[in-house]
This record gives structure tokens, sequence and C-alpha cells, in this order.
């Protein structure tokens, strides 16, 4: 028996992720539909962020295109929660209907197997329209760009999408204890959209909040100072890659606590 | 022969919320909670070798599943211990998980939207099948079922029966030494039953795959198993041989008469004659459970015959089922 390597996990992954794929596509007019409402959706995103921001030189100190900078940040930070960790939103209900036994059974990872049953392809829409927004601004702030930047921005970007989906984690994480635990994953998603504002428009307690509770300022705006403020950055902005790894772990290990200790159902 | 299972005074408790009723029940629950244990599994003990197809019985209820589910790692025992392979399953879930295989009734763990031999191939990654080994086993398959059309069938698009084929041909897939099968023929049709029972049957000839199969159909236990325990409320009643259980209810037959008249008052006048034996309507015969060792059948009929007018009558062997339903009654110890 081989030793189960990350090499092991990724070909499985692929593997999964390819015939599932596949099988979406054959139903053709599934894929089309879905393509085609994930583009008005990430439209209808932009075309509010526009309405209201377009009219203000500045907020708080933040221009428009800044503003713009961190809204793109936050499209590209949040791409990897909804693609690979989608099937956190089933958790409940399989959870509660005793399905969720049938992931314990094999002999991998059990985060790991239960997160792989299902790839959102309809994120990866939302980060095109990420990349494009970020292209945008980042050309109109002049911002410059070599390597450095580039590691900079690819690091960042990764710590932030950690955080999100460690918030995830644990928020899907709670149907293991509660039974109305949707409503706790819907706060935490609706939370997020707070991400792409820059905290300091907050009141001091909500900055506290989204800093130190439900780190939510860790998806954009933090990650995005080191980029776009590098004469002054905030120390918090230089831990968000060591934050997103402790958070990750924490909501890692609820989520396999809760599931080990799972009772399922009778049967 | 080696024991592949080993269970020791294995105990099982659930603790559920005591709910009280209507409206004022509920907001007292929100402060004060009353919590009942239920002792799902009580103090089992039991061997297992390795080859065996052992029919884990009893009625709804009894702890059957809960049972199986501590064997595959799933469930913390809440005393007792559980050895298999020579591991304790719920501390090495995933080593535990590599030498078994497990099928839950209706409830697949196939890929929903994947062709059957998709799903094998992931099974081949995920439990490091090498090739031969899986062509082996797919040429098997083939030798026992007709396996081709359901390869590229989506699980979503297969019948219930099918999809209860293909998840008993995924749980045999990495020749485990031991495979749990949970009900596994529930809402069959009799030809699929029979199909799955060839294939059972033939896979554990084959490989000396260890089975635990529960069930309620006294089908494929008379078909499969050459060992029964029967677990009721939790609490072990017998462990032993079929063959051995039938001899033991051996003395026991069933006298099933029609006398003219209406069947129930007849059977009530039969109940009232005849004191001690069991006496039932059954598909319009009654049915009378004799113990030859107290009373001769024909002495049984010479009786009914002097004050009833018997139209018809059968003599019948005890059924497996019969056995079972006397051992849930309290039978035997
Ligand atoms: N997760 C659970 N929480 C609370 N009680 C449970 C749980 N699972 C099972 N039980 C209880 O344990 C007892 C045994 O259940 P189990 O599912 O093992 O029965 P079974 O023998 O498989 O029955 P059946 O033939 O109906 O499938 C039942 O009283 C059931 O209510
Ligand atoms: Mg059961």
């Amino acid at each position: 028996m081989k030793k189960k390597d990350l090499r092991f996990y990724l070909r499985i992954y692929f593997k999964i992720l390819a015939q599932d794929l596949k099988s979406k596509m054959s139903y053709r007019a599934d894929f089309i539909i879905s393509t085609i409402g994930m583009i008005f959706t990430n439209i209808a995103g932009f075309v509010s962020f526009w309405i209201i921001f377009r009219n203000f030189p500045s907020i708080n100190g933040w221009s428009y295109y800044e503003m713009l900078f961190l809204y793109g940040f936050s499209l590209i930070a949040l791409t990897p929660v909804q693609c690979l960790f989608d099937n956190n939103w089933n958790l409940r209900i399989a959870v509660y209907s005793g399905d969720f036994i049938k992931y314990c059974f094999r002999p991998v990872n059990l985060f790991f197997y239960y997160q792989s049953e299902v790839f959102d392809i309809k994120g990866l829409g939302q980060l095109a329209f990420g990349i494009g927004t970020l292209a945008y601004s980042w050309h109109h702030l002049g911002l410059g760009f070599d390597i450095l930047m580039l590691l900079k921005l690819i690091v960042f970007l990764i710590s932030a999408s950690v955080v999100m989906v460690a918030l995830q984690n644990a928020a899907a994480a709670t149907c293991f204890w509660i039974q109305n635990s949707f409503y706790v994953l819907d706060l935490v998603t609706r939370f997020k959209d707070y991400a792409k504002y820059p905290i300091t428009i907050f009141s001091p307690v909500f900055r506290f909040i989204f800093t130190f509770i439900m780190p939510i300022a860790f998806i954009a705006y933090y990650p995005s100072l080191v980029i776009l403020r590098p004469d002054n950055i905030e120390i918090l902005s230089l831990f968000s890659p060591v934050i997103a790894v402790v958070f990750f772990w924490i909501s890692y290990k609820i989520w396999m606590h809760g599931a080990l200790r799972y009772n399922g159902t009778g049967s | 022969m080696s024991a592949i299972i080993e269970i020791k005074d294995l105990t099982k408790e659930f603790k559920v919320l005591e709910r009280r009723e209507g409206l004022k029940g509920s907001l007292q629950d929100l402060f004060s909670r009353n919590y009942k244990t239920v002792r799902a599994v009580d103090n089992v003990s039991m061997t297992i070798e390795q080859g065996e197809i052992v029919g884990y019985l009893g009625p709804n209820g009894a702890g059957k599943s809960t049972t199986i589910k501590m064997m595959t790692g799933v469930l913390e025992p809440t005393s007792g211990t559980i050895l298999t392979n020579g591991i304790v399953p719920y501390k090495n879930r995933s080593k535990n998980a590599q030498e078994i295989g497990v099928v839950f009734g209706q409830r697949t763990q196939l890929w929903w939207a994947l062709p059957l031999v998709e799903s094998f191939k992931i099974l081949k990654d995920i439990y490091q099948i090498n090739d031969k080994d899986y062509n082996d086993m797919l040429d098997l398959y083939r030798s026992l079922v007709d396996i081709d059309p359901l390869l590229h069938k989506t699980v979503r698009q297969m019948s219930l029966g099918q999809r209860t084929l293909s998840d008993i041909l995924a749980a045999f897939l990495h020749n485990p030494k031991i495979v749990f099968l949970d009900e596994p023929t529930i809402g069959l049709d009799v030809a699929m039953k029979a199909n799955i029972r060839k294939l059972i049957h033939a896979l554990n000839k084959e490989k000396n795959t260890t089975v635990i199969l529960t069930t309620h159909d006294m089908g494929d236990v008379d078909a499969l198993c050459q060992r029964t325990v029967i677990i009721d409320k939790g609490k072990m009643l017998y462990d032993n041989d079929i063959e051995q259980l039938k001899k033991f209810f051996g003395s026991y037959r069933i006298l099933k008469v029609r006398p003219t008249g209406e069947l129930e008052t007849q059977a009530e006048s039969i109940k009232n004659e005849l004191e001690g034996f069991s006496v039932r309507i059954m598909d319009d015969w009654i049915s009378i459970l004799v113990d030859e060792e107290k009373a001769g059948v024909m002495d049984v009929l010479g009786r009914l015959q002097r004050s009833y007018k018997i139209k018809d009558m059968q003599l019948e062997e005890i059924s497996t089922e019969e056995v079972i339903k006397k051992i849930y009654e309290g039978g035997v110890n």
C-alpha cells in the first residue's frame, strides 16, 4: 500500500472533478442556463456597485478605483469557497437525514472526501469578472507591475480565500450540534458581502467584529492593503497569511470533531 | 480458521432529548433539558471467523444497524471492545475502511451523477487496487451477473434493484476481508433477490470474504447463512448454527386444517379445545403449532375430527421464519 500523500489526493480529486464536469456538460440546457445566470448575477453585482460609488470621488480617503480594486480582489478571493467547498451547503441535510454516514466508510480523509463530491463550476465566471475588475482598477491606479508584486498578490489572494473557506467550514460544521444551522451559514454568507468595503468606513464596534470575531476584513481589506498602500501597511495585513492558516486549521478541527462524533440516525 | 471479528461485552447508549409536549413544553425545553438514555446495544459478545456468512437478525429497532456501525468504526462503543482484523475500528477508521465493504440498504454510496464504471475507477484509486486485481474482479462480476448494461448507466438512472446490485459490487471491489450488508434485499423483487443472493454466495466462496448480513427476509437467511445471531432490544438472544436451531424446533410441526363453518368462530372454539397450543388463522387456514414430544400430530387431528368436520388439511415442517418468530417471542435461551 502506497502512502496517501498529496499526489494521491490530487489524483482522486481531479478524477472526480473531470467526471463531474463531463456529466454536467452532458446536460446541455442546464449548463447553458446556469452559465447565463452566472453572467447576469455578476453584471448585476457590478452595476449596483457602480451606481453607488461612481458619484463619490472618495469615501473615507478611498478613491473609486481603490474601491473597485477591493471589489475585484474579493471576487477572486471568494472563488475557491464557491467552487471547491460548495458541498458545505448540503452538509446540514446530509447530517439530518443520516446520509452523511456514507462518507464515513472510505479510507481517505473525511473532510476531503466530503468536499470532493461537488465542484461548482459557476464560481469560475466570478473569477473571470474578478480578474477583469482587478486588472482594470490596477491599470487606472497606475500601480506598476513586477514579479514581486505578482507574487505578493498571489500569496495574499490565497490567504484571503483561505479565511473565507475557514469561516464557511466553521459555520457549516455547526450542523453537527444544532438543528437550525442554516441560519449560521446564511449569516456568514451575508456578512461576507461586507468584505468588499474598506473596513475604515465602519464604526469601531464593527471594525473589531470584522477583524477578530468574524474576520471578513481578511478577505479583501487587509490583504489588498499590501498592494494598494505599500508605504503604510497595517501589521494585521502582513500577518494575514498566518492568520489564514490558523483560522483554517481551527475550522478544520471543528468540522472533523463534529464529523467524527456524528451518531447518525437509526436505520 | 482465525477470528476476524471479536466483540466483547459491547454496549451502545444514545442520549436522546425527551421533548415535552406543546408550546409550553418547548419553552421548558429551552431552559431545562431532560435526557433519556436509550440502550441500543446491550452487552453483546461474539466471535466471527474469516469466511463465515452470519445472519444478524432481530425485529425493528433491535440494534442491528447500531452494532454494524460500531464494527465499521463509525460509532464509538459506550463500553466493551471490538477488534476487526486485529484493530480497533473506531480508533483506526481509515485503516479499517481499507479492509471492509459496507452497503446500507437504500442509501447508495456511489456518485449519483456518474456512470457506474467511473465510480468503480474512482474507487480503484481510493483503495489503491492494482490493474490486474481490478480487471480480474470485473471479470468475476461478469461471470456472475450481467453487469455490462449497468456499467454505462449513471446511478441516478438506475432502478432500486440495479442500484443495490451496483452498491454490492462496489463494496466487494477492493476484495475486502469483511463485507457488511444492512438489509441489502429490502424492496427488491423476487428475481433481483435471487440474483443478489447468488452473487453474495459466489463472492463469499470465491474470495473467502466474511459477510455480516442483516435482513428481515428469511429467504436470505435460508439461502446464505450457516450461522445466525439474533438480538432483540439490544440483547443477544441466540447465536448458533441455523441447522442447530431448526433441530431444536425439529419436534415442532404445523398442522393446518380447514373445517366447515365460519373460520373465525371455528378457530376460537379450537383454541379453547386445544389448550396450550398456539392456534392462528393464516391465509384461510387454521394453523396449529404442534410439539410432537408432547402430542402426536395424528392425535391432535383425531381429537379435532371428533368435534369438527374437516374439509381439508396440510402438514408443514416449521420454517426458519417460524423458528425466528418463536425466538423473538421468547422461545429459546
Ligand atoms: N442516532 C441515534 N440517536 C438516538 N437513538 C438511536 C440512534 N440510532 C439508533 N437509535 C435507537 O437505537 C435503537 C436501535 O436502532 P437500530 O437502527 O440499530 O435498529 P435495527 O435493529 O437496525 O432496526 P431495523 O430492523 O428497524 O433497521 C432504536 O431504538 C433506535 O431508536
Ligand atoms: Mg437497521
